[in-house]
């Protein structure tokens, strides 16, 4: 289902904080129910897109039609364990990532990826559409098939 | 409630008993038309269905699972049978009689008809069929009172129902609180009128909905105006009010998307509590909102708890408007006049004619200090004749050729033609010429000059009145301005002269300087202190100058003297 090649898709990019606290075991075990539920809803929802944890920070693109992108972002707006988002980018658009309901990059909940967070801090240098477009594309460049993803170092 | 004519176990009711056991029973039970739920023996809600939140005018959002029926019920928005309902299931938890079924007469003139039975050992099911006139199923908290029909919210007439209970109960409960706060958004003007009001009312029941989904079930939220939310906590968290406003804050400055659009709001809110700030309802809400003026004049996004100081404050303020109303007929305003000297001569031409207050207990007060708020109060129209006439009265008596300046507010633009008349009749009562008279008028005024306004000018410039622009710099200034009228002057402001405005503002002085200079406008500086500021103005171009270096505006007494001593000094044309 989660093609949906005919009907018109949008998409959102956005980057937020992160506001978990805790061990490393504990954040991870967060980010991985976070994952599951966005998996299981966003399947349910016809949203696909990825998600990027570096260094305290998340990046996620969401793509699908727009009415369904507007209620699962409005949910995770209310979400306490992230904050300051920046919406980098709000557009009709084709799914980057049509067969993941929720994919993920960065390899633990400490770890840091180099390219992403160059990518990020120019995004919110400056959070334009066009950065939005350089984060996507560095996300689909790290973006492991859904099946493989781990948490665990 | 009297009974009704049975109404049959039909297929539905048994769909229903089946509904509640299963396992997706909550989402079974939307799929019914009627309204249902199902309680225990301690009377508390276990499941209930859409079509019955929507009778008990509840949001999408508040699913009250768990809860006390009685607690519920009273939270419920334009459902006027609640008390029977109670009744009617405490009755079933006791007696576990035959099923029962009763009519229940509605406001509005709807009736439905109440069956309860018991569906398991601890569960009985309460189920709502609409008897006559029920409001439509998709809107049914619109048609009820109580509720907001854009949100789904509480309005001001249940917050003030359940405050006044919530008050009255106080005294048996011991010494529980009631908080309240009051939350205005910041900016939701503007994306109204650039994005629509589709897109406005959307933001609001996203707001309504973020609010909801960040408080309790019990607490009471309410749409009291536009954008403005009321929050009522009757036990209040654990958490201080000041941590909740935080939160609040917070998530509703997070972004929106809405229709397509990235939508960001800011909000304010003030609260207050009983019994700590206040005792009756009526207290307790003006308290929040005094803290909310209070925190919205702090700034963007900042939220207050109420002191009472600003009570303080707001009677001060109260005090002052009165009397202000009262200040023209006491004859407590006054004029003091300026000096304003020509670069080119060194001789006085005129003085500006600048308004004063004195009162017995409050002596003079500065004008920054009330015309604002006359202006807010509608007062600016008949001080600002006033001054016109008292203005041209005094310069009538000076000698010939110095002129009188007097300044023109915006609100008084608002009447034209009656500012046209009003220069008129200053002109002839005091037999001024008008070439003696200048009206100095703000950029604010040529903001968005509509045609009257620039009709006005030009009919007051006909009388050989001349027009200045005050304040050039401070506003919205812009070059282009300058060309919608024929200005004969333009005043600098003082902050360029001073050296505030650093070597940008030199530059700005040249450069206006030399535009006046090339459409045949003076050029006056305002706010010249010191002998070096005036050889830098007058390096700069300036035609014209005032400040304290010439003197300091006097009482219309001392003018004679000022006027004498001006003309004995070293003309600075020479110095
Ligand atoms: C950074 C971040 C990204 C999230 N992404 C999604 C998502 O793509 N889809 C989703 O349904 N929930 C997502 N969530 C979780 C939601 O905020 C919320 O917890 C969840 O949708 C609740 O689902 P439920 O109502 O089914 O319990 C995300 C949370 C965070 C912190």
């Amino acid at each position: 289902m989660a093609g949906g090649t005919h009907a018109r898709t949008h998409r959102i990019v956005y980057c937020s904080r992160n506001a978990l606290r805790g061990s490393h075991d504990a954040i991870e075990a967060e980010i991985r129910q976070i994952l599951e539920k966005s998996r299981a809803n966003n399947h349910r929802d016809g949203i696909t897109g990825a998600l990027l944890f570096s260094s305290g920070s998340f990046v996620q693109v969401l793509e699908g039609p727009i009415a369904a992108l507007e209620r699962t972002f409005e949910t995770i707006q209310r979400d306490p364990r992230h904050r300051d988002v920046t919406v980098l980018q709000i557009a009709e658009s084709n799914r980057g990532f049509p067969a993941w309901s929720m994919a993920f990059a960065g390899n633990t909940a400490g770890g840091s990826c180099p390219a992403a967070e160059a990518a990020m801090s120019a995004a919110l240098a400056d959070p334009s559409a066009a950065s939005g477009e350089q984060l996507l594309s560095v996300l689909r460049t790290l973006v492991v098939r859904e099946d493989d993803w781990a948490l665990a170092s | 409630m009297t009974a009704a004519p049975r109404v049959r176990a039909d297929r539905q009711a048994e769909a229903v008993v089946k509904a509640a056991r299963a396992p997706l029973a909550a989402r079974a039970l939307d799929g019914l038309a009627h309204g249902v739920f199902v309680f225990d023996d301690k009377l508390r809600v276990q499941l209930i269905s859409r079509p019955m939140l929507g009778l008990l005018g509840f949001t999408r959002e508040a699913v009250p699972v768990g809860h006390a029926l009685a607690a519920i019920l009273e939270r419920s928005t334009g459902f006027s049978a609640a008390a029977a309902v109670l009744q009617l299931c405490a009755q079933s938890v006791g007696g576990d009689g035959p099923t029962q079924t009763h009519r229940l007469d509605l406001a509005g003139g709807a009736a439905v008809a109440m069956r309860v039975c018991r569906i398991a050992p601890r569960r009985w099911l309460a189920e709502f069929e609409p008897l006559a006139a029920m409001p439509p199923a998709e809107a049914p908290a619109a048609a009820l009172s109580g509720s907001d029909p854009l949100t789904g919210l509480a309005d001001r007439q249940a917050v003030r129902e359940r405050l006044e209970a919530a008050l009255a109960r106080r005294p048996v409960l011991g010494r529980p609180q009631v908080v309240s706060f009051r939350l205005d958004l910041d900016g939701f003007k503007a994306i109204g009128d650039s994005l629509g009001e589709p897109v406005a009312d959307a933001l609001l029941r996203a707001v309504a909905d973020r609010l909801r989904s960040a408080l309790r079930f019990e607490d009471i939220v309410a749409r009291v105006g536009r954008d403005e939310f009321l929050i009522l906590q009757e036990s209040p968290e654990h958490v201080t009010p000041e941590a909740i406003a935080a939160r609040l804050l917070d998530l509703l400055g997070r972004p929106y998307i809405l229709h397509g659009n990235l939508l960001n709001v800011g909000a304010n809110i003030g609260h207050a509590s009983a019994p700590a700030d206040c005792s009756n309802a009526e207290d307790l809400l003006r308290c929040a909102d005094l803290a909310l003026r209070q925190a919205k004049a702090s700034g963007r996004g900042k939220s207050l708890a109420f002191e009472p100081a600003m009570q303080a404050r707001a009677q001060a303020r109260l005090a002052l408007e009165q009397d202000l109303r009262k200040a023209l007929a006491l004859a407590q305003f006054e004029l003091h006049y300026q000096p304003q000297v020509s670069l080119h001569t060194g001789r006085l031409a005129g003085f500006e004619a600048l308004l004063r207050w004195r009162t017995p207990d409050r002596g003079l007060v500065s004008p920054l200090e009330f015309v604002p708020i006359c202006e807010e109060l509608g007062l600016i129209k008949p001080i600002g004749e006033w001054v016109l006439r008292a203005a041209c009265q005094e310069a009538a008596r000076w000698p010939d050729g110095i002129r009188v300046a007097v300044n023109v507010s915006a609100p008084q633009f608002e009447a034209p033609s009656r500012l046209v008349a009003a220069v008129r009749t200053a002109l002839a009562r005091s037999g001024l010429p008008g070439g003696r008279l200048e009206l100095e008028i703000t950029e604010s005024v040529l903001l968005q000059p509509g045609l009257a306004t620039l009709e006005a000018l030009h009919a007051i410039r006909d009388m050989g009145v001349r027009i200045s622009m005050d304040d050039f710099g401070t506003g919205y200034s812009s070059l282009t301005q300058l060309q919608s009228f024929p200005f004969d002057k333009i005043k600098i402001d003082r902050s360029f002269v001073s050296g505030a405005a650093g070597p940008e503002g030199a530059a700005i002085v040249r450069a206006v300087a030399a535009l006046g200079a090339s459409l045949g406008m003076a050029i006056t500086a305002e706010g010249v202190e010191t002998g070096e500021q005036l050889d830098r103005i007058r390096a700069d171009g300036c035609t014209e100058v005032q400040g304290y270096f010439f003197g300091r505006p006097v009482p219309s007494h001392d003018i004679d003297g000022l006027i004498a001593a001006l003309a004995l000094r070293r003309e600075p044309a020479e110095a």
